[in-house]
């Protein structure tokens, strides 16, 4: 029986427990949370063993095999390293830590106490986007990617987070380096990085405070974002943080030489796009009717995994933790390999990176159609262009 | 009012907490109305301040209304907020939270905070925990019989499937666990629904809206409101009283409507739409279905609706404050038609949804 234990016991930590006691073979030993309220509350209602406020005594007396850290992202890195030192296992929630580098310490000593690590990028084998990877690997594509839109927006709106975030100057979304965005992207950004090859693409970001959250009186939080991403002069990505677009898209659009891949994870829903064409008035008729059929297919996959109660909000971190799990027990490969983990933690170091020197210079954005005339469009524009060509090279 | 019955002075130190929101800042007006003149109001720093600040332009000569901004989470912000003070109302709470992590974090850390900041200070005379109908189980009496403080709350309120419930359960018990180890005085109001201008929505205990249509669920039972003005009046009174400690007092007005009739006054007074009625046994069975199936499925769908929950809102029930009156000496000064009639028209203002 593998043991179990949950660092912070906040909203993500219901998640967590709940996906866990789905799984065979494993039981949850203790949760620890600072605040010990918290901590009992959900020792409580997941007839959990027992729970801490205090990090050493849970790991000294727990014993937890693997740690679920669900803390927020300030206090991954150090959570993490005390919990590898001391013999467990990491699962460590989005984003993987705050930089780059705490990213490669961490999958360092986790390889050298031969130890396994992993990141909570759930949404990544949720059940259409493992039937993604599962036709991307069969060569549907027909070569490798050449070109990757991740769409991965919020709706801001909906929540009452939006008032408290922006209100509350002190809450932890502020501290961290990518603020908002370093809290929410990393599912989009893992999304291409599993795709690209090399472990130094070309970013190109480009960030503003979206007119919205401006009319609130926020200055500091970017929630409108747009990445180019580039490798080798092979394979592009586009990447889109958006907090006003509708639909408010979580999508990955994949296209090889020879077919493309369109994920929706809202619906749950993936669509082979033909590279050939019909001829003449049949691409008008078929390409549709094929279409619904895929849909129709979707709809069936989707309803039949639903009637076998195998289609449950969180399917992709029950999949994701129980592969983590299984490459424990049987030492096997990781479902996320620590190459994107960390390229994924690189891109979002040079996205951050890039914002700030923005922010810092501040220069104007590019936004087209903003420009008072063509010729100062024009200038903003060849100006991106050629900081586009400067940009870091990770 | 009268200050002979009171446990402090128009002088002594007053802390509402939640003070920004639908009930608190009715309190906030009660209290300046009857003659208190030194009020200090807990506000995030997210707050909206708009009710609090008309009522500060508006307060009596020689009143002192201080906004204090901070966060119950924070022990420091209430080690600040609870010094001199002599009464605290504690309205504050994690109310629209669907999380049950959230809604505990800013009900039950918040309460301990507060509690522990003013076992500090050791000047406290009263603490007022406002609670709700929702930690009443109500599952172990028979048909038509009456709610009233005696009833049990319920034992295992996470299996409710409601964090709300869940939270204001917890945060009751951890009221007076502190005052059983402390000695610290507090004094708990329940309140039935709450409504009022401010509020437009219609309350689950008459029925839900789903997929375009609403279901009507409470039929024939009394729906438990309280007008907003009476049901801050009972909170204000259960803090001044003198001899009450340790009380529980539910908050309900009289001449309580029923879900049907309540439902036929609003479409008649503020918007027409289609409403379908399930009765109490086709609703019981719905529960008990969806219990098993979330059960059963390892919560695909979340276990939202189950027989406890039924019970807690849907079986038929009545309800008292007799309590209120007897021990309070309350009577609610806005009558039901009344009350009905400016929630009505605030809602038609206010562009509603069923
Ligand atoms: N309304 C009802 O029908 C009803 C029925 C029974 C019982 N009650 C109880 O009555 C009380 C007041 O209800 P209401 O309807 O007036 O609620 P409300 O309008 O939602 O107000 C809740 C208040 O709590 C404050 N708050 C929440 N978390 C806080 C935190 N961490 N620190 C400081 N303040 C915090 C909110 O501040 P912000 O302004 O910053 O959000 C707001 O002022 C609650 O305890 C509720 O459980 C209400």
């Amino acid at each position: 029986m593998l043991k179990v234990g949950i660092v912070g016991c906040g909203k993500v930590a219901d998640e967590h427990a709940s996906q866990i006691q789905r799984i065979k073979g494993c039981e949850i030993v203790g949760v620890c949370d600072r605040e010990p309220l918290m901590a009992r509350q959900l020792y409580e209602r997941f007839a959990v063993k027992r729970y801490f406020s205090d990090l050493m005594e849970f790991l000294g007396q727990a014993k937890p095999d693997v740690v679920h850290i669900t803390t927020p992202p300030q206090s991954h890195f150090d959570i993490a390293k005390r919990c590898l030192e001391l013999g467990c296992h990491v699962y460590v929630e989005k984003p993987f830590t705050l930089y780059g580098e705490e990213a490669e310490r961490l999958i360092a000593l986790a390889n050298e106490r031969r130890l396994k690590i992993t990141a909570g990028h759930d949404d990544q084998f949720r059940p259409a986007a493992r039937r993604m990877r599962a036709l991307v690997e069969s060569g549907f594509l027909g070569t490798g990617p050449v070109h990757m839109d991740s769409y991965y927006c919020y709706e801001l709106g909906q929540s009452d987070y939006a008032g408290a975030l922006l209100g509350d100057k002190g809450h932890w979304v502020h501290r961290l380096p990518g603020k908002l965005l370093q809290n929410i992207i990393s599912h989009g950004i893992a999304r291409i990085a599993e795709f690209l090859v090399t472990d130094s693409p070309h970013i190109i970001a480009d960030g503003f405070t979206s007119p919205r959250l401006r009319d609130m009186g926020e200055t500091e939080i970017i929630d409108e974002l747009r990445v180019i991403i580039s490798e080798e002069e092979r394979t592009t990505a586009y990447f889109t943080f958006s907090t006003q677009m509708r639909p408010s898209l979580h999508e990955f659009r994949i296209y090889g030489a020879k077919n493309g891949l369109i994920l929706d994870q809202d619906q749950e829903t993936l669509i082979k796009l033909r590279g050939d064409r019909f001829k003449s008035y049949v691409e008008k008729f078929l390409p549709p009717a094929i279409l619904a059929a895929q849909y129709l297919g979707n709809l069936k996959t989707n309803m039949r995994n639903f009637i076998r109660s195998d289609f449950h909000m969180k399917a992709g971190m029950k999949y994701l933790v129980e592969s983590f799990y299984r490459s424990i027990v049987e030492n096997t490969s990781l479902p996320i390999p620590y190459r994107e983990i960390l390229l994924t933690a690189r891109i979002m170091d040079a996205i951050f990176g890039q914002l700030d020197a923005q922010r810092l210079a501040r220069r104007p954005i590019l936004r087209v159609g903003r420009a008072a005339n063509p010729v100062e469009a024009t200038s903003v524009a060849s100006r991106f262009r050629a900081s586009a060509s400067r940009s870091r090279a990770l | 009012m009268e200050f002979d019955d009171f446990i402090i002075g128009r002088d002594d130190l007053i802390l509402i907490t939640g003070a920004t929101g639908f009930i608190g800042s009715k309190l906030v007006q009660g209290l300046l109305k009857s003659g208190f003149r030194n009020l200090r109001c807990f506000a995030r720093p997210s707050s909206k301040l708009e009710r609090i600040e008309a009522l500060c332009d508006r307060r009596p000569a020689g009143a002192h209304v201080e906004v204090f901004r901070g966060n119950l989470l924070s022990r420091e912000d209430c080690l600040a907020a609870t010094k001199h003070v002599a009464l605290i109302f504690h309205l504050a709470a994690g109310r629209g939270e669907k999380s049950f992590p959230d809604a505990f974090l800013n009900s039950v850390v918040t309460t301990r905070n507060l509690l522990e900041a003013s076992l500090r200070h050791g000047c406290l005379r009263r603490f007022v925990n406002v609670s709700s109908f929702a930690v009443y189980t109500n599952r172990k009496k028979l048909r038509w019989r009456l709610l009233d403080e005696s009833c049990p709350v319920e034992n295992d309120p996470w299996l409710r499937g409601d964090a709300y419930c869940y939270a204001k359960a917890k945060q009751d018990e951890i009221v007076v666990e502190y005052s059983k180890r402390t000695g610290i005085p507090y004094v708990i109001v329940r309140p039935g629904y709450v409504f009022g201008p401010g509020k437009t929505n219609i309350t689950g205990r008459v029925g839900i809206s789903t997929f375009g249509i609403f279901l009507h669920l409470g039929g024939s039972n009394p729906v438990p409101l309280t007008y907003v003005d009476n049901c801050a009046e009972a909170i204000a009174l259960a803090g001044l009283k003198k001899n009450v400690d340790s009380e529980v007092f539910n908050v309900v007005d009289d001449a309580l409507p029923t879900s049907r009739q309540f439902l036929g006054l609003y479409k008649q007074h503020v918007k027409r739409f289609k409403s379908l009625y399930l009765p109490h046994f086709v609703s019981y069975a719905l529960c008990y279905l969806w219990e098993r199936y979330s059960d059963w499925s390892a919560g695909q769908l979340p276990p939202v609706f189950n027989r406890n929950h039924w019970h807690a809102y849907w079986k038929k029930t009545r309800y008292s404050n007799e309590r209120l009156r007897t021990r309070l000496g309350w009577k609610p000064k806005v009558p039901m038609a009344e009350g009905l009639r400016r929630y009505f028209e605030a809602c038609r203002d206010a562009q509603p949804y069923a």
